[in-house]
């Protein structure tokens, strides 16, 4: 479903990403861990087609985010790190605003709520101003609006770093519940353990290069943290 | 989508604010046009008939003097000049018919303006062209830029919105504001004009209301093209402002001056002089030709001939003034046509033109009323002189004890002038419209373009 094929990107002198290739299948949780500045953003920037890749290719789908940069977006779902909305608007209203977008039509009211309920919202806070929202409940309604758009991929650059391990908990179980509905999803973390207990597979990135991927069940916390602070070294 | 940009528009209170003070303004502008033009129009129809009047309540007098004394026509102000003044406080109003000679129009309000005549210069097409741009500014400076600082750009664009869509949702949106704005004053407008004015001045509202539909629609898509073009709000506030004041300020005066380089025209003095040096020649040829003599009003020339030698002398006269007269209106004419195609670059240039000429106080409009006025003239000279040769005296010294009386006034008619009608004052400016049509083609396929240039 995700795909990159020898992915590259140079910005200026440095190199954001270095020959990636990764593939993420429907219904698999795909964790990418790495430092700050080890290219996690810059990849999912390039399947947005936020950002043209140097060389190489991001694939979603089957098609290519370059060429075909709509269609692409249409069958995924990105949920930043701040998911940034209209502070004037109240949350349903952004909710509707952005579904409307999304899928072309004006959803009800009573869907509408459903959907931040789903994601978690309090429901008496679906009519109050945006502007006055936690970033744990801008976060909820971004999830709502992914799953207003009913999405074959979900992309998520640390959606849990910020939220409260309640929230974060319950954000876990939304995305495993997509997984079991076939979506293929790739987010960004610096949370082992969340990687670890979530993922289906995880990657390590360094310096733009992918230098290690395994499989979440073939080894326990402990495994994972060596390996990872190994390869950070 | 445009209604969201609406809401958001309507609860941060900028289209409550600047929407609310251009109302007021409009609002003003009308009730001061409105005022003034009742005021003046009334003013010119009583003097008209009083001169009328003065002048058929002249006692028994030789006609020529009577000629010298002369007739004034009043310059009427249309309706729509509540709406666009256009030159009317640059040019003068009232014209002397008199013997011999052609006069310009005078008595510029311009001339004896006070300070109190700035206000009176707020007209709602002052307002419309020069704040109606800020106000546009104002209301979409931060369309993209503001999203794209907020980080709303990132995630609707991550929806797989296309750019275009966006586009054409926030000039909808401005579209919208805009018409809150500004259509109450558009209605108040089309009821005193229908008032005031009947059909033909409704038909000319219409068409001024297209014009700056066309021009605010250039604003909009121009702004919103800014925005998308340049990294942050502040800096898209700095680039429109300066286009802006280069727009309305500094470009219509770098453009007359353009004008009036490629087409020059002549100044005031120079166009009386060679005027009056080829009248003389004029004349004296006539003389000779037709009279036998080159010293006009000499003694050579018999008293009783005297009727004959106005009347070969005014005709001579009426071809070079016409000539003189053309040439330099043209030369006007064409400095205007010039302006109105810089309005490709300026807008409001063509705006101008096309606003002052279906409002009826172009240049056009005065020039009609100038020919008008020296028909009548050469009317009134007509006659005079054709009465003092019917009457030639017989004994050769009495043409000056020659008396007319009430009959030979009357035979001059009223004055009664018709303004150029709106359906040929749309074919006269239809080259404008034409321009801001273009202007507004090229700004939305810049802004088409704009909005695909920088990723969120």
């Amino acid at each position: 479903m995700l795909q990159t094929l020898a992915l590259s990107k140079q910005f200026g002198a440095t190199r954001a990403l270095d020959a990636v290739s990764l593939t993420v299948e429907p219904g698999e949780i795909y964790c990418l861990l790495g430092a700050n500045g080890a290219g996690k953003t810059t990849l999912v920037n390039v399947f947005l087609n936020f950002v043209d890749p140097s060389d190489g290719q991001a694939l979603v789908d089957g098609l290519d985010v370059t060429r075909e940069p709509l269609a692409t977006k249409q069958r995924l779902a990105y949920i930043p790190e701040q998911v940034m909305l209209y502070g004037a608007l109240s949350g349903l209203e952004n909710l509707r605003y952005f579904a409307a977008l999304a899928t072309g039509r004006q959803a009800a009211r009573a869907e509408l709520l459903g959907l931040l309920a789903q994601a978690g919202l309090d429901a008496t806070a679906a009519d109050r101003r945006v502007s006055t929202y936690s970033k744990g409940m801008r976060q909820k309604v971004g999830i709502a609006i992914a799953l207003a758009k009913n999405a074959k991929a979900l992309l998520l650059d640390e959606p849990t770093s910020g939220l409260d391990p309640k929230a974060a908990a319950e954000f876990a179980q939304l995305l495993r519940d997509a997984r079991d509905r076939g979506v293929a999803v790739l987010t960004t973390t610096h949370d082992l353990f969340h990687a670890k207990q979530n993922g289906t597979r995880i990657g390590i990135m360094r310096a733009g290069r992918l230098v290690a991927e395994l499989r979440s069940e073939e080894l326990s916390h402990a495994d994972l943290e060596a390996l990872y602070l190994e390869h950070m070294k | 989508m445009a209604r969201r940009e609406l809401t958001e528009l309507w609860r941060d209170g900028r289209l409550l604010l600047a929407g609310g003070l251009m109302l007021l303004l409009l609002a003003t502008a009308f009730a001061v046009g409105w005022q003034q033009q009742r005021a003046i129009d009334g003013e010119r129809q009583a003097a008209q008939a009083l001169d009328y009047d003065a002048w058929i309540a002249q006692d028994e007098r030789h006609p020529h003097d009577a000629a010298h004394q002369g007739m004034h026509a009043f310059k009427p102000l249309p309706p729509t000049a509540i709406v666009d003044p256009g030159i009317t406080p640059y040019v003068g109003s009232t014209i002397w018919l008199q013997a011999h000679r052609q006069s310009e129009l005078r008595f510029r309000p311009a001339q004896d303006a006070t300070g109190l005549q700035r206000f009176g210069n707020l007209s709602v097409a002052w307002v419309l062209q020069v704040l109606g741009p800020l106000l546009v500014i104002v209301l979409g400076f931060n369309a993209f830029a503001g999203e794209r600082e907020q980080g709303t750009l990132r995630l609707t664009s991550s929806l797989g919105v296309r750019p275009r869509q966006l586009l054409a949702g926030k000039a909808l949106a401005l579209a919208a504001a805009l018409a809150a704005c500004l259509l109450p004053a558009l209605l108040l407008a089309a009821g005193a004009l229908a008032m005031q004015g009947g059909w033909d001045a409704v038909l000319r509202l219409g068409l001024l209301a297209l014009g700056y539909a066309l021009y605010l629609g250039i604003a909009v898509l121009g702004v919103l093209a800014v925005s998308a073009l340049v990294p942050s709000t502040r800096l898209a506030l700095v680039v429109l402002l300066a286009l802006w004041i280069g727009g309305v300020t500094l470009a219509p005066r770098v453009a007359s001056d353009l004008a009036r380089e490629v087409h020059p025209s002549p100044s005031r003095q120079a166009f009386n002089q060679q005027m009056d040096d080829e009248l003389e020649q004029a004349y004296r040829r006539a003389w000779r030709a037709q009279l036998g003599t080159d010293k006009r009003w000499g003694a050579e020339l018999p008293l009783n001939r005297w009727g004959i030698a106005l009347k070969i002398d005014d005709e001579a006269g009426y071809a070079v003034a016409d000539q003189h007269f053309s040439r330099l209106w043209d030369s006007f004419a064409r400095q205007q046509r010039l302006q109105e195609w810089a309005g490709l670059a300026v807008p409001l240039l063509a705006l101008r033109g096309w606003s002052m000429g279906v409002a009826g106080t172009d240049f056009a409009a005065h020039r009609h009323f100038s020919v008008a006025a020296e028909a009548q003239r050469r009317l009134m000279q007509d006659l005079i002189s054709h009465d003092l040769v019917e009457h030639a005296d017989p004994l050769g010294d009495r043409h000056f004890s020659y008396q007319a009386g009430k009959n030979l006034w009357a035979r001059v008619p009223r004055f009664h002038y018709h303004p150029i009608g709106a359906a040929a004052a749309l074919r006269d400016n239809v080259a404008s419209l034409f321009v801001l049509g273009l202007a507004l083609a090229a700004a939305a396929v810049l802004a088409g373009w704009a909005v695909g240039v920088r990723k969120p």
